[in-house]
């Protein structure tokens, strides 16, 4: 359901991240570690992207530097056409570990972005409220968060990135930490919330079902440092609810990710360079061609 | 705590708490009568001189004497404490640059700077206010660095995500997310805030809770002194019943673990 995926919202040219690990002169000095590499990735306006890859390989660190969060050392970002320079309401992220503040309520929590943003308080907690029941939580609105299940917990993180009304939602393993059956009825909720609200969302995880049957792309990252090595269309009808799991299409959808996920391992060596610096550097192990 | 000692009857509970207490103050109520010993004279002729001192207004003056100084050294070093522990928290570069200072003057043994603020400041109000503010700015401040530092990273990522400034970042989150650590300090501090009061009135003062025992002490007045020590002690249990109270009020929204 692209709202109007021949728009870019966001793009990324050549982007690349290499952490340095401070580390005193005896123990070798400061390593620098590649995170990510060469990421050349365009998102249209609408888009449901899912990014796959194994842990490790900078799905986060891609997640962070598109959140203004980190910065990358090579390569550029862009979000609706100007540069990532720094953290904007125009991106919300929502991380694994909910994060929201245990000392709000839920109510308040919500409030959060708005109150940033300095909108008044009655309207802010009319948006809020608002925000709140579109994720069916209206009755907890003044409990705090410890009162409340992973789930749940969840979706108020989501109805907290919603309310300041980002462009692009940023999810990294948003349900990762969710039991099984609470995560289908997350993934239908979730599908049903972007069809209404027409974010452009990039989703990060590790579960193949659920990057299929929730994105209209999933692009596929190699190990560590990581980089785009594919980005798999799915084609499947919408609205998706999780029957459809047990079709035929999603099957050969599933299968083409999971192959391409399990070719050409590539692993990390130290590497001493020239100037004395000790680089972690990527070693190709074998290459399967499509 | 197990249920099962939880799930007691409320008479029971009563009972289980105020047997030791009314076994010792019967005891001091009465075996002083036949042991006629001038250093521990029974409860009946100490609570007669607590109505006396009551009467007179002399214990109340020395209560209020000694808690406006109390509460002036513990609010002064409390405010500074976590002001200055947010700071350290959170820049590690400021730490380093303090943490030797702080961890000598932490060291010290408290009284044994009295003499100087004595010298420096006389043996009035100023001199214990000073020695109240250096005795309790350290639990506070400890406290509130260790509070600062461990701030759940996401957290702050998720507050920097929606373009928080910093001065917002640690008004909303640090602070907060440091809270029940700053509580428990500032709950450590008041009671050695009590501590403190009374060995500094005991070296040299006209006034207070702690001049009232040393001077009862020294002339024999025994029933007396007792009234200093039981007011004390009775000081003491409500300051820190209020402070619990308000510390569970203000991290009520902690998960409770137990
Ligand atoms: N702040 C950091 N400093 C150094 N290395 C880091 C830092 N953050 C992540 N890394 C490393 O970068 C790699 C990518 O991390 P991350 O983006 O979290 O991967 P993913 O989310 O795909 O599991 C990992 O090897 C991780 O150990
Ligand atoms: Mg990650």
């Amino acid at each position: 359901m692209a709202a109007d995926t021949n728009v870019v919202e966001i793009s990324t040219a050549g982007l690349g991240l290499v952490y340095r690990k401070r580390q005193s002169a005896r123990r070798g000095g400061d390593i620098y570690f590649p995170a990510l590499k060469e990421v050349d990735l365009e998102v249209g306006k609408g888009e449901f992207l899912s990014l796959v890859g194994p842990s490790g390989c900078g799905k986060s660190t891609f997640l962070y530097i598109l959140a203004g969060l980190h910065k990358q050392t090579s390569g550029a970002a862009y979000i609706g056409g100007e540069e990532i320079t720094g953290p904007s309401l125009n991106r919300g992220i929502i991380m694994q570990a909910y994060a929201l503040f245990p000392w709000r309520t839920i109510q308040k929590n919500v409030e959060f972005g708005l109150e940033v943003k300095g909108v008044p308080k009655p309207e802010r907690q009319r948006i809020a409220r608002e925000y709140i029941e579109l994720v069916g939580l209206q009755e907890f609105a003044d409990h705090f968060p410890y009162e409340l299940s992973g789930g749940m917990k969840q979706r108020i993180a989501i109805a907290r990135a919603l309310a300041y009304d980002p462009d692009v939602l940023l999810m990294d393993e948003p349900f990762a930490a969710v039991d099984e059956q609470t995560r289908g009825f997350l993934h239908e909720e979730l599908l049903r919330i972007w069809e209404r609200t027409q974010k452009t969302i990039i989703f990060v995880t590790h579960s193949i079902d659920e990057a299929v049957l929730l994105s209209d792309r999933v692009a596929v990252m190699t190990p560590s440092p990581g980089t785009i090595r594919k980005i798999v269309d799915i084609p499947l009808p919408r609205p998706r609810t999780n029957a459809l799991v047990n079709t035929e299409e999603f099957r050969k959808a599933r299968n083409k990710v999971w192959q391409l996920l399990q070719t050409a391992g590539t692993a990390t060596k130290e590497v001493k360079k020239e100037d004395g610096r000790v680089v972690l550097d990527t070693v190709l192990q074998e290459e399967v061609v499509f | 705590m197990n249920d099962n000692e939880r799930t007691g009857s409320l008479p029971q509970r009563i009972f289980e708490n105020s047997i030791v207490l009314i076994i010792i103050v019967v005891v001091w109520l009465f075996v002083p009568l036949y042991t006629k010993n001038l250093f521990l004279p029974s409860l009946f002729s100490i609570l007669e001189s607590f109505r006396d001192l009551a009467l007179n207004g002399e214990l109340w003056l020395d209560i209020v004497y000694s808690l406006r100084i109390v509460f002036a050294g513990l609010l002064i070093a409390a405010s500074v404490a976590v002001v200055l522990g947010m700071l350290l928290g959170r820049f590690a570069r400021l730490e380093r640059y303090l943490d030797p200072t702080l961890q000598i003057m932490r060291n010290t043994p408290v009284l044994a700077i009295l003499p100087v603020f004595i010298l420096f400041l006389g043996i009035g109000d100023s001199s214990k206010i000073a020695i109240v503010i250096w005795a309790t700015f350290f639990p506070t401040l400890l406290n509130t660095i260790q509070g600062a530092k461990n701030v759940d990273a996401n957290l702050i990522r998720s507050a920097q995500s929606m373009g928080i400034s910093s001065g917002g970042l640690f008004f909303k989150v640090i602070l907060p997310a440091a809270s029940p650590f700053i509580l428990a300090g500032f709950r450590l501090s008041a009671g050695v805030a009590m501590i403190v009061i009374v060995a500094a009135e005991m070296v040299g003062a006209q006034h207070g809770l702690g001049f009232m025992i040393f001077n009862y002490q020294h002339s024999y007045q025994t029933s007396r002194m007792y009234v200093g020590i039981l007011t004390l002690a009775i000081i003491g249990v409500f300051l820190n019943f209020g402070l619990v109270k308000l510390e569970k009020h203000l991290t009520r929204w902690q998960e409770k673990t137990q």
